[in-house]
């Protein structure tokens, strides 16, 4: 890889969105409790891993989707403990300043696994 | 409605495409799998809960989707596990999505038994307080 065009990038914004749009529209068709279980679907997760597809075949593949899917499985500790903080927040401080907050955390948490596991 | 939709279109796509830019030109490639994970669904449901409704609404869609998150674990540790098992992409895949569903199933009715199994405290408090 190397090289960034717009097309690529405009694939994965339409992929992305359209996946996002998709798994909310089933979820809300589907009554209460399984339309609850589709509420949650990692759609950002897969679009991403689908269109790694797009530029890596064979063994460049695989090694795309493990390093992947090495980031994501840290991303979705994080968004547990985002989630459960929002939950704490939100009430106290209002859900504007709960989310920004909830957000912020989500960034500066982020940036430290990337210094951990780049600089130790 | 449409503008919850549209919320969800651009955060879910900025994401993808944002991971897909980490992985071309940033060095931090972990930074990449983060921003895949990216939760633009809770984001967008506790903003438009907050709008509609307030903070304690919203709240609880942060809590609730704890659980919805625990399914999205299971899909990418099976992907990952998958891949590095038998390096069939398609199959990690396939499996992911057939463990995300299973998993989400049983969180799901956990869930439930353990709201029940609160109601029925409350309930029985109540009856307590009368006697």
């Amino acid at each position: 890889m190397g090289d960034l065009s717009i097309s690529a990038l405009l694939i994965r914004f339409i992929l992305g969105g359209t996946a996002v749009v998709v798994s909310t529209l089933v979820a809300r068709n589907l009554g209460e409790k399984a339309g609850g279980i589709f509420a949650a679907f990692p759609a950002v997760y897969l679009a991403a891993l689908l269109t790694v597809g797009l530029d890596f075949s064979g063994d460049e593949l695989v090694a795309h989707s493990i390093l992947l899917s090495k980031g994501a499985i840290v991303g979705m500790g994080i968004n547990i403990m985002v989630a459960i903080l929002a939950g704490y927040l939100l009430p106290r401080q209002g859900w504007k300043r709960g989310l920004l907050q909830a957000m912020g955390f989500w960034l500066v948490l982020s940036m430290a696994v990337v210094m951990i596991t780049t600089y130790s | 409605m449409y503008k919850d939709l549209l919320i969800r279109f651009i955060l879910g796509g900025a994401a993808v495409m944002v991971s897909y830019l980490i992985t071309v030109i940033s060095p931090w490639k972990i930074l990449a799998g983060i921003f895949a994970a990216f939760p633009a669904v809770m984001i967008t449901a506790v903003l438009m809960v907050g709008i509609a409704s307030g903070s304690k609404n919203a709240a609880k869609i942060a809590n609730g989707s704890v659980f919805g998150m625990i399914g999205g674990v299971v899909c990418v540790a099976t992907v990952w596990t998958v891949l590095q098992g038998s390096g069939n992409w398609t199959l990690s895949i396939v499996l992911g999505l057939l463990f995300w569903l299973g998993s989400s199933i049983i969180v799901s009715s956990f869930r439930d038994k353990l709201k029940n199994g609160r109601r029925n405290i409350l309930r029985l408090n109540v009856l307590i307080r009368h006697k």
